[in-house]
């Protein structure tokens, strides 16, 4: 299967595809095609904080629906890392599941309006959606605060990439944004 | 009636009974005494109190008798009576020279760096027991009783309190799989190579069965906590490696217990059936699991009782160090894995208990903690030696050294083949240096020796050539290895701990990423690890913490636990270090014309504080702080709350470093409008009596408003506080910060010259801080009621 742009399509990743393709696309009927409402009816993503955001990345712009392809793509994020790809030439495109894209990944969650920026504002909505309704305003606004002031090194009081990168420098972010799947 | 012969002097007749009774032992004395010939026929005393007896007949008879002659003695002004005290005067003894070993280690720097302690321990204990041996008495053994129940469970509860919960259960497969097939491969595998040793080793051996030799393998095979902890702590290395090592040393004893009950129990029978394998194998699931189940409920139990303790917060440690001894105690009765109880027992009640119990419990607890544990591990460790100086010894060249060989190539293989195996699972491999430093980590202990004292000499009569030869290992590996592994580990580049704190930033962005994958586990259908933990989290928010937490805390979220506990921590550090005019390094300066303006807040006008009400204060605060440095302050057991003096020093504290706080958040931050809502701070503040998290209830009209107005051309602190800001802020409208208590205040007088010295931090402090301190030191008119306000006089 030469869709997705890696350079070791084993056999394995195939499985992996499949395996977590087929709870989806049995509930299709049109084909290859996946649409946002598709996505929705999974009501464990309903009670996610971050659902709505999480469908939203499947998505390219502005469009309603997603192929085998885009979807692939996607998910390709989320592979483990594995050692030879590891010493692998650095000519060739980044792989999708390098810490770099993972980490570009969930930056472009925090980031709605696209801006390279995470600002207070885009901040504090991710707050909000996973502290609940119990917090008072400006409670989350000091930790946003606080928080801005720890990353922030440019002085534009928003957290750039750059700024994203370092701060999780310390978590194991190959482990934790990688499902694993049957080997 | 039946008791009172006991209390009256006794009798003639019985005095010829018990001239020569000894002091201490009491049995003996009832039996002279049930059989009273003189006494009315149906008075056979009863159960006799005997608190008084032994002290009645161990001073010198003070009455003389009739018909006996004896000598008068002068009384006595002094007098030596040490059996009286002798055990716990002995046991005192022992605890007080482990502990000044201690202080001598870290006195003389040179040596402990070289040679980890627990070797200087036993090298310390086999000279006292030489000592003692040279002196002519008997040295103490290590008896396995002593061992198990009062000096092994305080450092398994140290470990288990404080176990880190995140990477243990991420790598809870992998320690598993160490932990029981490790242990097993280790016990067969030696015992198989040892009974074929013995076959071959001559006269000497060849009586040694497969059962005892398994047997013995199973002993030495297991991976000791003690000693790996012990060696581990000093090394400081990775998370990943500490925890796997140490977590395999845990959950080995389930296996370890299974086994050696088994094979002990068969080396009994004269033929083992497949049933009894059967059994066995079954056995050792009831064993594991039974262990935390019964840790789970006595966690569950103490969470739900730390619930209640809020006003007796004095014995709020000892809860939590009773229940987890009783999971301890209850699983050794039922012969179920008393360390599994109480690891599962700590990590249950924690996250509980710590919301609920006070700042200062929590500090007890974590400090009692680490001291019994550090004295065990030390007295532990001096016993491993005078044991072997005491111990009788069968020195056999051949068991010995073989033994030693096949524990080392065991491990080895045992590692290797089994990260292999593990590395097709784990998304992070363990590398060969992993491999390496996982292996030769791999000490024994303690908990070998003791369980080979337990041998029994009838069954097992060469119990001794086993308790030498398990000597022999514990002493290799913890001199060889344990000296050995830290070179090794600077040598091979080993990574090691790093020592930051979290940060905000990672707790958020870690939750942000939990979220997403269990997210797209969810989408794939794929029910992993992040799928089950947010399943569990959502189960615990929404069921367990309502039962098991008090209060409101029990809605607070993890992530605003963790901002709290972040901000006191700051708060005491700050307090700490003196904190006077040490703004923290991280300010960073912001440049606030990117930042959309909002809109201003409403400004809460209330009256200022006027001149004589606030010389009032400072003076009462001036003449009770003072005397606080010139009393004695005696302690109340029973309250620990009401001492008025520490708590308003305190407050004092707080207050004035969250007024630097709050000038600092002004001077870098947008300012939210000021809105107060009941935090979780404050709640746990008034559950909680502690000073420290202590602020006044909010009531927003009636405390007083501090407004700092930067911009304000009356007031002349603006040009300090304007030359803090970066330049092009200065038209800034004035905005209130909003604060943890939503405090705010409005600075109207010019600033005065006059300075308190209780309050004058130093020179780089600004009047504004110090009106702001002065103002803020008056709590409201409105008082908490529980907490009072010592040094306000009611009724202002």
């Amino acid at each position: 299967m030469a869709l997705l742009d890696q350079k070791n399509n084993n056999v394995s990743i195939t499985v992996f595809i499949l395996c977590c393709v087929h709870t989806i696309m049995t509930r299709k009927e049109n084909g290859w095609q996946e649409h946002r409402e598709d996505f929705q009816r999974i009501p464990e993503l309903a009670i996610n904080p971050l659902g709505d955001r999480i469908i939203n990345a499947f998505f390219p712009e502005g469009e309603d629906q997603v192929n085998f392809r885009g979807f692939m793509r996607t998910l390709a994020h989320f592979r483990p890392i594995e050692d030879n790809e590891k010493s692998k030439d650095q000519n060739g495109p980044e792989p999708l599941n390098s810490r770099s894209n993972k980490l570009h990944f969930a930056f472009r969650l925090y980031d709605l309006d696209k801006d390279d920026k995470i600002s207070r504002d885009e901040l504090l909505q991710v707050l909000r959606m996973m502290v609940g309704v119990n917090i008072s305003d400006e409670q989350l606004g000091s930790i946003a605060d606080r928080t801005i002031q720890e990353a922030d090194q440019d002085g534009d009081s928003a957290i750039s990439f750059a700024e994203f990168v370092k701060v999780l420098e310390k978590v194991d972010v190959e482990q934790k944004m990688s499902i694993r799947f049957l080997h | 009636t039946a008791h009172s012969p006991s209390l009256r002097p006794p009798s003639p007749a019985l005095c010829h009974q018990h001239p020569q009774l000894p002091s201490s032992p009491l049995p003996p004395l009832r039996a002279p005494l049930a059989h009273p010939e003189s006494r009315s026929p149906h008075a056979v005393p009863g159960p006799i109190p005997s608190v008084p007896l032994p002290s009645l007949h161990s001073r010198p008879h003070p009455f003389p008798l009739p018909g006996h002659a004896k000598p008068r003695k002068a009384f006595p002004v002094i007098g030596i009576d040490y059996k009286h005290v002798r055990i716990p005067f002995e046991i005192s003894l022992w605890i007080l020279l482990a502990c000044l070993m201690k202080l001598g280690f870290h006195v003389i720097p040179s040596v402990s760096s070289i040679v980890p302690e627990s070797c200087l321990l036993i090298v310390v204990g086999l000279l006292v027991g030489g000592l003692i041996k040279g002196v002519g008495e008997k040295p103490p053994i290590l008896k396995s009783d002593i061992f198990f129940l009062f000096l092994l469970p305080p450092i398994i509860l140290d470990a288990g309190y404080f176990l880190p919960l995140r990477p243990f259960t991420e790598n809870l497969g992998t320690i598993l799989i160490f932990a029981v097939v490790g242990t097993l491969w280790n016990a067969f595998f030696l015992g198989g190579l040892m009974y074929a040793v013995c076959q071959l080793g001559g006269p000497g051996l060849n009586h040694i069965g497969l059962l005892a030799n398994l047997l013995f393998g199973s002993i030495i095979s297991a991976v000791d906590p003690v000693a790996v902890l012990a060696v581990f702590e000093e090394i400081h290395i990775n998370e990943l490696l500490h925890i796997l090592v140490f977590g395999e040393s845990l959950l080995n004893d389930a296996v370890t217990v299974v086994l050696y009950h088994l094979f002990e129990e068969f080396a009994s029978f004269e033929q083992v059936t497949i049933l009894d394998i059967i059994l066995g194998f079954l056995s050792f699931f009831v064993v594991s699991l039974g262990g935390v189940l019964v840790g789970v409920i006595y966690g569950v139990i103490a969470a739900f009782t730390s619930r209640f303790t809020s006003h007796i917060r004095v014995i709020e440690p000892l809860f939590v160090f009773l229940y987890s001894y009783m999971a301890y105690l209850s699983a050794e009765l039922f012969h179920l894995s008393g360390i599994m109880a109480l690891i599962a027992a700590g990590v249950v009640m924690r996250p509980y208990v710590e919301a609920n119990i006070s700042h200062k419990s929590h500090t007890t607890i974590k400090y009692f903690l680490k001291m019994w544990s550090s004295v065990s591990e030390t007295l532990i460790f001096i016993f491993l030696g005078v044991s072997t100086v005491a111990g009788h010894h069968y020195w056999n060249w051949t068991f010995v050294i073989s033994t030693l060989f096949f524990c080392l190539i065991a491990r080895v293989l045992g590692v290797l083949v089994l990260t292999w195996f593990i590395n097709k699972f784990r998304i992070v491999k363990l590398t060969p240096k992993d491999q390496f430093i996982i292996a030769y980590g791999g000490l024994r202990g303690a908990i070998a020796f003791s369980l080979g004292y337990l041998l029994d000499y009838h069954h097992f009569d060469m119990r001794d050539m086993f308790l030498t030869a398990i000597i022999t290992v514990i002493f290799f590996t913890v001199f060889v290895q344990g000296m050995t592994i830290r070179p090794l580990v600077d040598l091979l580049a080993v990574k090691k701990k790093q020592e930051t704190k979290r940060s905000i930033n990672e707790e958020i962005h870690t939750q942000f990423l939990d979220h997403l994958l269990t997210g797209i586990e969810d989408i794939c259908g794929h029910y992993g690890h992040h799928h089950w933990k947010d399943k569990l989290n959502r189960f615990n928010k929404k069921y367990v913490k309502k039962c098991l937490i008090a209060g409101e805390r029990s809605k607070e979220p993890q992530l605003i636990a963790f901002y709290h506990k972040m901000e006191m921590k700051q708060a005491i550090e700050l307090v700490e270090s003196g904190g006077i005019g040490k703004i923290p390094s991280a300010v960073s300066t912001v440049s606030i014309q990117n930042i959309n303006p909002q809109t201003l807040p409403l400004e809460r006008v209330l009256p200022a504080l006027s001149k004589d009400k606030e010389e009032e204060i400072r003076k009462i605060l001036r003449t009770n702080l003072q005397k606080t440095r010139q009393r004695l302050r005696s302690y109340n057991r029973h309250t620990l709350v009401a001492d008025p003096y520490e708590e308003a020093w305190n407050q004092m504290l707080l207050r004035r470093q969250k007024a630097r706080q709050l000038e600092q958040k002004m001077n870098n931050y947008l300012t939210v409008p000021a809105h107060r809502v009941d935090s979780p701070t404050m709640s746990r503040a008034r559950i909680g009596s502690d000073p420290l998290a202590y602020e006044p209830k909010e009531d927003s009209e009636n405390l007083p408003i501090i407004t700092i107005d930067p911009a304000s051309p009356q007031s002349p602190e603006s040009a300090e506080l304007t030359s803090e800001e970066p330049k092009g802020c200065s038209g800034l409208p004035p905005s209130p910060e909003e604060d943890e208590e939503g405090l705010v205040m409005r600075v109207k007088e010019p600033s005065s010259p006059g300075t308190d010295d209780v309050f004058t931090p130093g020179n780089s402090d600004s009047p504004s801080n110090q009106r702001m301190l002065r103002c803020l030191s008056d709590p409201g008119p409105r008082p908490e009621p529980e907490e009072g306000e010592p040094f306000i006089p009611k009724g202002q």
